[in-house]
């Protein structure tokens, strides 16, 4: 069975603005991602992470290599196959969010049924008793489980998720993580979830690829050996902590060195 | 690559090249309709017109005169609209309770179209500048007073409290904090009071007077006399673009000290 | 320690401040003022149902003005809402047109009303012309403004999930330049009805200017302030509805 998706010799530039130089962002990156797997990708801050979640998605078009979904090179948006989950809600704020789920179907082209199935994916985040509402209405946490839901209405095989849980506290972070988690195992999803807080990559995914700081590449992929649906008393377990030690002493040198490159950046405007 | 500093500089000669492109156009088809006669040269007088007209005007006693009475009169108006508004602003909104009693009173107000009330000043003080000055400061007040009123109110309560707790005396939060964290909004108000103080001292010559720019408009209106007309309305405009510039350019200086 | 003394609700001190300011232009009106300039309140409301309906030619000046001013802002919105969006539409039209848009907004129009009645006649012609030209400006600015807005987040969503040009123009797009529009509603209101009146005005000959030249040259401050009342409240009730619709369309702003 092919991998779910395929990412070989991505690399990508952004062309430097005003005179700097060009830039770096994704060096040479290769990756299988299998079916059904949760992968998260986890790295300090501009290491190219989101970057390389969009060129999976068919967003962005990488410099150079290519991805494959399933059988199919990407060469754009695949909405049958591929769904987003952004930081920030993406909910259309003059809409409700059921006319949301109306909408954001329709554009995947499916118009038959919208309703129940959307009402059906509320349920699953039990957000359902908020179909009639608008986004301005509710809180960060609400929207960004409605999010969620209407990655799960769009009905793919992959979900593609960036940094979901950015904006959310503590606790609400633990129960959607564990929402998300059941949800793999009920359906078999793949996802690929971009991170850069340790304990929630080791506490979701089945493999973390460590990402060096900018230009990123793969330094390490860690394997988390324990079953799906995991339940937050895996924080617990001595292993838990054995991994994501493992992935801090990998991450120590890629933050010193990005914050290290801030620093000489901010100095130089300043200078 | 530079490629994306040269796209930068290509789209500012663009969007450049564009705007000279309709001042030209503008200013030439200007010149194409009047000397073509294709308009009623009283609506539209020839730039030649226009340009002799402002010759002949700008050295007349009588433009100094008319110049001369709207600036003064916009002055004091202004005067007094900004030190009602100062003043009245000031206490309104260092009180909480005052502010939500008053603001809402005071800005419904200033939604009515004030110019309504332009013929009792007429019938209170006549056809002189007194009329204009009593209407342009009513007008310019209201600006003055609600930015005032935002400002004062909308300083840091947070700000104000750290300051007491590290010992400040009234007057010190009142230096220290008050003013500097109103001043911005204050400022804006300033301005924002003159223009409206300006173009009403303007409105009231136009509608009746004796006296001023507006009434010198008008009155070349009257007379279908259209390239002195313009003349006039091109001073106006020019001065109003000046007059906004420099005050732009002083808020900004004011407020970055 | 202070004693704990309830401060006046600033409800309370609002309604008798304006209660005393009416109480105090009705004696100062009836004791020192001259009763061929000044009408203290009382008179000003007797005066109301007289001036609005005695004269019938008063009544239809007083309608004229109001067709004037619906008249303008709504062919100020459709005008300014088609400008700006053509304008807004690419980043070179909004880079080199907008700044003559805003030169233009900062101008004192006023300064161009006695060639406004040259070029539209003493009619409703140019009260509906000099309003509109009041008006459309803030439309057209409040909508350029409004289409920069686009979050680009939420249209790479929309690409992620398949959407088609049109459907992101449908559904993104236009709400939102829709919901740019309506924030400059209401100004668009105040400065038309600015306009309309300003013109109005003017014109001693015939519509309100007439009336107002004819009540103050023979002493009838009464009716003269009754006509600016009911104007004033035609203005106010204009503005509210304008309000009304905007707060209507933009529910999902709110909170």
């Amino acid at each position: 069975m092919p991998p779910a998706i395929t990412v070989d010799r991505v690399s990508q530039l952004f062309a430097g603005s005003n005179g700097a130089p060009d830039a770096t962002a994704l060096d040479d990156i290769s990756l299988d991602i299998n079916r059904g797997e949760f992968v998260c990708l986890l790295g300090p801050s501009g290491c190219g992470k989101s970057t390389l979640l969009n060129i999976i998605g068919g967003l962005i078009a990488p410099t150079s290599g290519g991805v494959t979904v399933g059988e199919t090179p990407v060469r754009g948006p695949l909405p049958r196959d591929v769904a987003f989950v952004f930081q920030e809600s993406t909910l259309l704020p003059w809409y409700t969010v059921l006319e949301n789920f109306r909408v954001s179907l329709e554009f995947q082209d499916r118009k038959t049924g919208w309703r129940e199935h959307s009402l059906a994916a509320l349920s699953s985040v039990g957000m359902e008793g908020f179909a009639n509402f608008y986004p301005s209405a509710l809180s960060i946490g609400m929207k960004q489980r409605i999010n969620m839901a209407r990655g799960i209405a769009l009905d793919t095989g992959i979900l593609l998720m960036d940094e979901p849980f950015a904006a959310l506290d503590e606790q609400t972070r633990l129960v959607l993580g564990e929402d998300l988690s059941v949800l793999l195992a009920r359906t078999g999803k793949t996802i690929v979830f971009v991170t850069h807080s340790l304990a929630e990559a080791v506490l979701l995914a089945d493999r973390i690829v460590v990402m060096t700081a900018r230009p990123g590449k793969v330094k390490a992929i860690i394997e988390v050996d324990e079953p799906h649906p995991r339940s937050p008393d895996f924080m617990l377990q001595p292993r838990f902590s054995e991994v994501r030690n493992q992935c801090y002493e990998l991450l120590r040198d890629e933050i010193r060195t990005t914050v290290d490159a801030m620093r000489e950046a901010r100095d130089a405007r300043a200078g | 690559m530079l490629a994306q500093a040269n796209a930068q500089l290509r789209l500012t000669s663009i969007v450049r090249a564009i705007q000279l492109g309709v001042v030209v156009i503008l200013f030439g088809g200007w010149v194409l309709i009047t000397s073509s006669h294709a308009v009623n040269p009283l609506f539209l007088p020839g730039p030649l017109a226009v340009a002799g007209a402002l010759a002949h005007l700008t050295v007349t006693k009588a433009f100094w005169g008319a110049v001369g009475v709207t600036a003064f009169t916009t002055a004091v108006a202004y005067a007094i609209a900004v030190t009602a508004g100062i003043v009245m602003g000031f206490f309104i909104g260092r009180s909480p309770t005052l502010t939500a009693a008053y603001r809402p009173v005071l800005a419904g107000m200033f939604a009515i179209p004030i110019t309504l009330f332009f013929p009792l000043f007429v019938v209170m003080f006549g056809l002189g500048p007194g009329s204009k000055i009593a209407f342009g400061a009513l007008y310019g007040f209201f600006p003055v007073v609600l930015n005032t009123i935002a400002g004062f109110a909308g300083v840091e309560p947070l700000f104000l409290r750290s300051a007491r707790s590290q010992g400040a005396t009234r007057i010190q939060a009142l230096r220290h904090i008050f003013v500097p964290g109103a001043w911005p909004v204050v400022l804006s108000g300033l301005r924002i009071g003159f223009f409206i103080t300006f173009a009403s001292v303007l409105g009231g010559e136009t509608l009746s007077s004796a006296s001023g720019v507006g009434h010198a408009i008008a009155h070349e209106a009257d007379l279908l006399d259209s390239p002195p007309m313009f003349a006039w309305i091109v001073i106006v405009l020019v001065a109003s673009v000046a007059l906004n510039l420099t005050l732009s350019f002083i808020e900004k200086r004011a407020v970055r000290s | 320690m202070r004693s704990a003394v309830r401060p006046a609700s600033p409800t309370v001190i609002r309604w008798w401040t304006i209660a005393g300011l009416i109480v105090l232009w009705e004696v100062a009106a009836r004791w020192f003022g001259d009763p061929a300039f000044v009408a203290p309140p009382s008179a000003v409301l007797r005066a109301l149902v007289p001036t609005m309906f005695g004269d019938p030619k008063l009544t239809q000046a007083l309608g004229m003005a109001l067709i004037e001013m619906v008249t303008a802002f709504v062919l100020a919105v459709i005008a300014g809402a088609t400008i700006g969006i053509l304008i807004g539409l690419t980043t070179i039209g909004r880079r080199s047109l907008f700044p003559f848009v805003l030169l233009l907004f900062g101008l004192p129009q006023v300064a161009l009303l006695p060639l406004f009645i040259l070029m539209f006649g003493l009619g409703p012609a140019s009260r509906v012309a000099f309003g509109f030209s009041h008006g459309v400006l803030p439309i057209i600015v409040t909508t350029v403004s409004g289409m920069r807005a686009v979050s680009p987040l939420l249209l790479s969503s929309a690409r992620s999930m398949g959407a088609s040009q049109a459907q992101v123009l449908r559904h993104i797009i236009f709400p939102t330049m829709v919901a740019s529009v309506f924030t400059g509603l209401r100004l668009a209101m105040s400065l038309t009805l600015l306009g309309v009146i300003l013109a109005e005005l003017f014109v001693s000959s015939n519509g309100i200017g007439n009336y107002t030249q004819i009540f103050a040259e023979t002493f009838k401050p009464a009716s003269l302030y009754a006509l600016i009342l009911v104007l004033a409240v035609t203005a106010v009730v204009l503005n509210e509805l304008v309000g009304l619709v905007e707060s209507h369309f933009s529910r999902w702003k709110q909170m």
